[in-house]
């Protein structure tokens, strides 16, 4: 699964991830990352088995953990199901059902929001 | 055996008329044979739903108590062309809001107008002794309008090329998003579904056939702009009453980075009148071919990278220089099995006959190119020949001298053998002695991922290039990376940034 951590001025001081990872020993997938001096976010992979393990071990003043699911807000009037989105989601997060509808797997969105940008119908949002 | 068109026309009214759609048929002619299929079957339906940018809209608005003879015309801020008697214009999907650019365009005002929206109208005219007004700003719906007939230039091409992109940079483009170095494809059409295949040889359909546009009950016009029939490239031009359309038909779209155009659901009903008719739609997606086509390259006849049928598109993957890259579609197959299952549906309820062509579409026709009768520049004649150069082994000193010398703010770095290895401009001289680092060598301090262009490109394209990446020169260089001249913006004058002007 995928978690949204967050940083306030006072979790980019310490290398909470890095703590955790050793803590808790679950390694983890960085997907996306934004880090500076005053705050920050990280989209990180971790097994579903091994994601309790490792929230607890990220526990500390200043960050924030979400668990992320339906990162991509679908919307059925406008979608005209194309397929468009297909092919430039590196993720591969849409597919096609048996009836050329359009399925959206949001537990494998990295919140790049390429689909976001290119959907024709603007029928397609990200949630944060 | 054959069928007349009134045989099937009876069989609408008398409700025992025998429709399948295109998607049906291969399977019905396998176990039937063909004479058993045109025995079985009256009507095979098609449809197809995808962008189609060719389309527009003539709107008659009625005139105003005081009456104007409307020369400028905007709906919503979009532009239509008013140049058609004093209350008419031709509203085009594709042009664009003066106000909101391209995410709402001449597409969105057709939406906006068959959902039922209000749009503004606001015209402009010199006053004449018969229409004296000089200026209108109205609001208006759909229903207010006398007429709002679609008239689409082309529609519903028999066939079209599938899009890959195998430069190293991403394109946006009319066929979507490319990836660089081929990572997607796309392609457009519903394949063995859409009209025209179904009809190659366009025996049925011609002026006056009966069509499903848009949800109203449509008519083709008869060959559409750019209609290529014997190089497979066949088009129709459409109409339909926008009264008795429904936004599940027709849907406004922007492709980023290209523009606005408009999704239009079309189909054609295919009466089967003789066992040639059968044979024709009994076509499968593995039967059509098409090719992939690089959209990398920005000129008209873009290299093809591989021959593709519509059953490998469809199947989402394809494969390119043995790796296997997804596929995407920018129609909606969905939307076209609707339509050909709507029109099927239509027919069998009596409400949509079948009539003949009253005049056939020309099958020898090619399309042509434009004859350009002004001559393509090239870059070899607009680049300057003298320059300067410097090696990587030089000091910044020397390169900010040779730079004064040469009165440039480029200099091209090359090797031992003339070759371009990097680039210095006057910003990273002047940035290496506010850091006190002119004693740095230049190979320290270049660039080395240097953008170029080649001496018999065509200018217009380098001087895209110098605007995408906002740079003032480009080196011009061989296929061996020698340097030839210098390519500056400034020699360049309306080419950068405004189109040409002569």
């Amino acid at each position: 699964m995928k978690l949204m951590v967050t940083f306030d001025s006072d979790g980019v001081q310490e290398a909470n991830i890095a703590n955790a990872i050793l803590a808790s020993g679950v390694p983890v997938n960085v997907e996306r990352a934004q880090i500076d001096g005053d705050d920050g976010w990280t989209l990180l992979d971790v097994k579903d088995e091994e994601a309790e393990r490792f929230i607890g071990a990220l526990k500390h003043p200043g960050v924030t953990v979400k668990i992320q699911r339906d990162a991509v807000s679908h919307n059925l009037t406008e979608c005209v199901d194309c397929g468009l989105c297909i092919s430039i989601c590196q993720k591969k997060v849409f597919s096609f059902d048996d009836s050329w509808q359009l399925q959206v797997d949001s537990e494998r969105c990295v919140l790049c929001g390429r689909c976001v940008m290119y959907c024709p119908q603007r029928a397609l949002s990200l949630q944060k | 055996m054959y069928k007349s068109i009134d045989d099937i026309n009876e069989h609408i009214r008398d409700g025992s008329v025998r429709v399948v759609t295109a998607e049906e048929m291969p399977d019905i002619v396998d176990e039937l044979g063909v004479s058993g299929a045109l025995r079985e079957v009256d009507v095979v339906t098609t449809g197809t739903f995808g962008a189609m940018c060719s389309s527009g809209a003539f709107l008659n608005f009625g005139h105003p108590e005081i009456p104007i003879r409307m020369e400028k015309m905007w709906l919503n801020n979009v532009e239509a062309y008013a140049g058609v008697a004093a209350v008419d214009c031709y509203l085009g999907a594709t042009q664009e809001s003066t106000t909101r650019g391209t995410d709402y365009g001449g597409a969105h005002v057709i939406e906006d107008l068959i959902a039922g929206r209000s749009v503004e109208l606001h015209a402009r005219a010199k006053g004449t002794d018969c229409y004296p007004r000089q200026s209108i700003t109205n609001e208006f719906t759909l229903s207010d309008l006398n007429q709002a007939i679609m008239v689409n230039p082309r529609n519903s091409y028999q066939c079209y090329n599938a899009a890959t992109n195998m430069g190293d940079h991403a394109v946006k483009t009319y066929m979507g998003y490319l990836l660089p170095g081929h990572r997607n494809i796309t392609y457009s059409g519903a394949g063995a579904l859409s009209p025209l295949p179904n009809d190659p040889t366009f025996s049925v359909i011609g002026s006056g056939t009966p069509i499903f546009l848009g949800g109203a009950n449509g008519t083709v016009v008869g060959e559409g702009t750019q209609h290529s029939l014997s190089a497979g490239f066949g088009t129709l031009m459409t109409t339909g009453d926008m009264k008795e359309m429904s936004t599940d038909y027709i849907r406004a779209a922007t492709m980023t980075g290209y523009g606005v155009t408009m999704y239009v659901g079309m189909g054609v009903p295919i009466p089967l009148l003789n066992e040639e008719i059968v044979k024709h739609t009994a076509v499968r997606d593995e039967d059509l071919v098409t090719s992939i086509v690089d959209y990398g390259t920005p000129v008209r006849d873009r290299p093809v990278v591989r021959e593709v049928t519509y059953a490998e598109l469809k199947s989402g993957v394809v494969e390119i220089d043995g790796e296997e890259i997804r596929t995407s579609p920018l129609s909606s197959y969905k939307k076209a099995r609707e339509i050909a299952g709507e029109l099927k549906g239509r027919i069998e309820a009596g409400k949509f006959t079948m009539a003949l062509a009253t005049r056939p579409i020309n099958a020898t026709k090619r399309n042509k190119p434009m004859a350009e009768h002004g001559v393509v520049r090239r870059v070899s004649e607009m680049m300057v020949g003298t320059f300067v150069t410097i090696t990587g082994e030089e000091s910044v000193k020397e390169a900010a001298n040779r730079l004064l010398k040469g009165n440039t703010n480029h200099l091209p770095v090359i090797d031992s053998e003339n070759r371009l290895i990097g680039i210095v401009t006057t910003f990273d001289i002047s940035k290496a002695f506010a850091r006190d680092e002119e004693d740095q060598t230049v190979s320290e301090i270049m660039t080395r991922s240097v953008i170029t262009a080649l001496p018999d490109e065509p200018v217009d394209l380098a001087a895209r290039r110098l605007q995408l990446n906002n740079i003032g020169a480009l080196v011009v260089t061989d296929t061996s990376k020698k340097v030839l001249g210098m390519l500056n913006s400034y020699d360049l004058g309306d080419l950068v940034g405004e189109r040409w002007h002569k």
